[in-house]
């Protein structure tokens, strides 16, 4: 029996298969999920803002750049090796649109780039992400196989 | 900022005050009766929102207004998708219930309903505290309840680690339920509670 385990927002756990990690109702933040293919183990994190830097601090899970850093520290001491982690993400939705206003500031996107860059920083591929848009997602990631289903009201479901 | 025991009392009697004059509008526009809880008031870290929303990814209605003005903030009211239709049919005075997701005529009502809630809150709130406060036009997203409130929290980058909401259930017989949510922004708590007194 699969268990689901739930990650939150500003939040990230990790999870041995045949466990699930799932995190429900993501818009302009992003799922990060890393796993080690060879180990079958992996984690997921939920984060709402790019950079903890010039921000106001505080739980370091809520940023790209910190959350990766927990995550991986908490995946490689579970025997993962660097070198053999991969990435999907997704997320990073539009969710409002104010009519005559241009959107202030691109969260979703500038989340999905942060990702992105970290990522590259600690030299980790990123298969494939599915961002942006302006619906929600739920996603569930297999740390096992690797895949990540992402399921949306409106816009299908599917597996990447 | 911490906030004392006495201070979430003064925030639960604004919640009050604000979503009764928002229950009798809602009242007046749809002529049927609706009953509204004693307003909750929660301080949360993220991690613990759906305690207070319910599930993350179940379909709700949202509408979102920002709050202008001395005190600004952010207030949003969301409805299941059922009761969201309800409202519609009933402002319409139709048999059938329109789609949500892709009725424009149905999406500018359900963001008006918003919009007269959140001024009737706003004018109780500014008359009370006696700080003006402006609502903006209000914006809608028809999906997963999580997926819209991390958008709110978002926009404009909000930073601290927890949500403070004033949070009231309105609930009509038959069958309508929503919810109000008040979120002020980082100084302005301070200026809401200094202006009456606590």
């Amino acid at each position: 029996m699969n268990g689901v385990i739930s990650v939150g927002m500003a939040d990230f756990k990790t999870a041995r298969s045949p466990d699930i990690l799932l995190t429900a109702g993501l818009g302009s933040c992003i799922g990060i999920c890393i796993h080690d293919p060879h180990l079958k183990v992996g984690g997921m994190a939920h984060i709402m803002l790019p950079s903890a830097s010039g921000s106001l601090g505080g739980n370091p899970a809520k940023y790209a750049d910190t959350a990766l850093v927990l995550l991986l520290k908490e995946i490689t001491s579970m025997g993962a090796v660097s070198s053999r982690l991969r990435a999907k993400m997704a997320g990073g939705a539009q969710m409002f649109a104010f009519p005559g206003k241009p959107p202030v500031l691109k969260i979703g996107e500038r989340n999905a780039e942060a990702v992105e860059q970290e990522l590259k920083k600690n030299g980790i591929p990123l298969l494939i992400a599915d961002i942006g848009g302006s619906f929600g997602r739920t996603i569930h990631f297999d740390v096992g196989t690797g895949e990540l289903r992402i399921r949306t009201i409106n816009h299908g479901e599917k597996v990447i | 900022m911490e906030i004392t025991q006495f201070q979430l009392d003064a925030l639960r009697e604004i919640g009050n005050i604000g979503s009764g004059h928002a229950a009798t509008a809602l009242s007046t526009l749809l002529q049927r009766r609706i009953e509204m809880s004693v307003p909750r008031v929660w301080a949360v870290p993220f991690e613990q929102v759906s305690v207070i929303v319910g599930q993350l990814d179940t379909p709700q209605a949202t509408i979102y207004v920002k709050v202008e003005g001395e005190a600004p903030g952010k207030a949003v009211f969301f409805f299941p998708i059922e009761s969201a239709e309800i409202v519609v049919q009933a402002l319409f005075g139709m048999d059938e219930p329109l789609d949500l997701y892709t009725n424009e005529m149905a999406q500018s009502a359900l963001k008006e309903v918003g919009n007269i809630l959140v001024s009737s809150f706003l004018i109780s709130l500014s008359q009370f505290s006696g700080i003006p406060l402006q609502p903006s036009v209000p914006a809608l997203a028809v999906d997963m309840i999580g997926a819209s409130l991390d958008a709110i929290f978002l926009e404009e980058g909000l930073l601290d680690d927890t949500v403070l909401f004033i949070d009231t259930q309105l609930s009509g017989i038959p069958k309508i339920k929503g919810q109000f949510i008040f979120l002020p922004d980082d100084g302005s708590l301070k200026k809401l509670l200094g202006a009456i007194g606590v």
